[in-house]
């Protein structure tokens, strides 16, 4: 590894403008640093800015003022340099369907110069890794969709690359999928030291899989930080109480439990904001028993970043897919189990 | 550079080899000409039969169907190179293009590796479109008739004028594919430019008959220049009936390929620069 100073983030930007035709301001003055290591989530809807930063980024699409810097490369005056220590997997699907599998590998070893000697060994480790090496010498056009975008990660990591950049890696995909693909991102990224960025318009693959967020919407970047971060800046968790009757005072008595932020009443029930709210659920029935007031049931519900998207955009966040919440708490339990994260 | 360059040359050739239907489709015109055209517009016919008194006017050939052969042998550098072409418009829009260029292979290796793929098949077809007017004449039809002893400065000049064919038009529809976006307009320019290169070449036409001011149209031609050379070394009488040397045809030919591979080096540099 070249050497690099501690706190020299992996990728840098300041103030990353690009504008078409000298009026459509795509990208209206980025800025964020991404630490060595990290995966980092760019979220988003569809065309608020995410392909155009991640382009100006990988040296495909130049910048209209501010700079970026990713490996301690300035990408506006080495291009090339960035582009032999970077790889890239695009968000359409770009594995040459007319070649194989392996033959899709060997090129791209080629493009990126990977010694000659070791050709053979990596791609036959990364076509086993990602569990296409019974369908090695099948051309691509064979493959499932899933198989394609295992295949375009192992051609955009062929050189072993310190960043690696995912432009809407999983788009299209089943949640299978989606979790067959994240589950190798994350591998790499832990076995590698691999800085990972990523843009997504899925909020639970933004959640599940980031160590950072930057949410992105009309060009701007309204807010970043580690998820959980993001998600406590609304106040923290929403408990909410359902008393058989309406009680002022109970309302009074839970308002003055340290940790309580605010006290609302909505169709009977009252929400609690609080920072931690599992641990105050004990204090909030103790104080209800205490003030002879009985509950029909109290839930508790974390702000999910539906809510910090509302919050920090005043829209809702829509995603363009179809399946259930199920299959999202499926796919990031099982890469989270069997993976975690760093947070 | 050399490495990026062949293993997208290798790629190219993998893709058209495993396409076949374009290499019949590039076939299939030159063929029908042989078959249907050259048959029927064996001019000799014209003089009761005498092919002979016809020579004159195919420049030494000893028919018109010998003199038409070559010409369909550069008509195929036309109509086998156009694939090339469409090819970089297909990688463009399944974003291929986009992550050969997201590498750090040059331009130079991106374009250098199509036209070397591009020309290679040409190359082939054009001796396969000449072996099959020759085997005509072995089948009851006309056929292509070698009167010249081809010795190695000939083939040398035959190759030559085929390969330097084929590069040229690899190059020119190099860059139209890399100047259009969509397929349909690609083969809508293609289609206005085969048919008028074709028509204005004296790969058909004998040339005792054109008119004068068509004699120095065609005689810039490309696909002129090299039909020229082919003749001149596959027929015995055809150097009399030709002001220059096979020589002189190659360096025009060179001329115009030099210059098409700068225009479209210019055109590809430009659709792999990173984007505006």
């Amino acid at each position: 590894m070249d050497p690099r100073p501690a706190s020299a983030g992996a990728i840098v930007t300041r103030d990353l403008v690009k504008t078409y035709n000298g009026t459509v301001r795509a990208v209206r003055g980025v800025s964020f640093e991404v630490p060595p290591g990290e995966v980092y989530g760019f979220l988003g809807p569809n065309g608020a800015g995410k392909t155009t930063t991640v382009s100006m980024l990988t040296a495909g699409l130049e910048a209209t003022s501010g700079t970026a810097v990713v490996d301690g490369i300035d990408v506006r005056k080495n291009p090339a340099t960035v582009k032999r220590r970077i790889g890239v997997v695009f968000q359409e699907s770009t594995a040459d369907g007319d070649l194989t599998g392996r033959e899709n590998l060997e090129l791209a070893a080629a493009l990126y110069g990977v010694p000659r000697s070791e050709v053979r060994g990596r791609v036959d480790g990364l076509l086993e890794r990602m569990q296409i090496g019974d369908a090695a010498d099948r051309l691509a056009k064979t493959y499932s969709g899933g198989m394609r975008r295992r295949l375009e990660l192992a051609a955009g990591i062929v050189h072993a690359p310190r960043t690696l950049f995912l432009d809407e890696p999983t788009l299209g995909l089943d949640p299978q999928g989606r979790a067959g693909f994240w589950k190798y991102v994350l591998e790499l990224r832990h076995e590698h030291q691999m800085t990972v960025f990523v843009t997504t318009h899925y909020l639970e693959e933004a959640d599940g899989m980031c160590d950072q967020i930057a949410i992105i919407d009309h060009g701007a970047i309204v807010a970043s930080g580690r998820p959980s971060e993001l998600k406590d800046r609304l106040g923290g968790d929403i408990v909410t109480v359902r008393p058989v009757a309406s009680s002022p005072a109970l309302r009074e008595v839970l308002a003055k439990i340290p940790g309580v932020v605010s006290v609302g009443e909505q169709d009977g029930s009252l929400r609690l904001k609080c920072s931690n709210g599992e641990a105050l659920i004990p204090a909030i029935v103790s104080a209800a028993v205490g003030a002879g007031v009985g509950l029909q049931g109290v839930s508790l519900k974390r702000p999910s970043l539906d809510e910090v998207f509302l919050e920090f955009t005043g829209r809702e966040f829509r995603e363009d897919e179809g399946f259930s919440a199920t299959d999202r708490a499926v796919m990031v339990g099982r890469v989270r189990e069997r993976f975690g994260g760093r947070r | 550079m050399i490495r990026e360059t062949l293993a997208l040359t290798k790629r190219e050739l993998l893709r058209l080899g495993r396409n076949p239907q374009a290499i019949v489709t590039s076939l299939l015109l030159p063929i029908l000409y042989l078959v249907l055209f050259g048959q029927a517009f064996n001019f000799g016919n014209l003089f009761g039969g005498d092919s002979a008194a016809f020579v004159p006017f195919v420049r030494g050939a000893p028919t018109y169907f010998s003199y038409f052969s070559a010409g369909m042998a550069g008509f195929v550098a036309v109509t086998a190179t156009l694939f090339i072409g469409a090819n970089v418009i297909f990688d463009k829009l399944f974003g291929i293009l986009k992550r050969i260029a997201s590498t750090p292979a040059s331009a130079a290796s991106i374009f250098g590796s199509r036209l070397i793929a591009g020309s290679i098949q040409p190359i082939g077809l054009a001796f396969l479109v000449l072996g099959l007017a020759y085997a005509l004449g072995h089948l009851g039809l006309s056929g292509l008739q070698v009167t010249a002893a081809i010795g190695p400065v000939a083939a040398v000049q035959i190759v030559l004028a085929v390969v330097i064919l084929s590069v040229m038009f690899a190059a020119l529809f190099l860059a139209i594919g890399f100047s259009i976006e969509q397929p349909q307009t690609y083969f809508a320019v293609v289609n206005a430019i085969n048919l008028p290169v074709l028509l204005t070449s004296a790969a058909l036409y004998p040339w005792g008959i054109l008119p004068g001011w068509f004699k120095t149209l065609a005689s810039y031609n490309p696909i002129t220049l090299a039909v020229e050379v082919i003749r001149l070394d596959l027929f015995a009488g055809a150097p009399q009936y030709y002001p220059e040397s096979a020589w002189v045809y190659l360096l025009g030919l060179l001329g115009w390929a030099a210059a098409m591979i700068l225009i479209a080096t210019l055109l590809a540099r430009r659709a792999l620069a990173p984007r505006q």
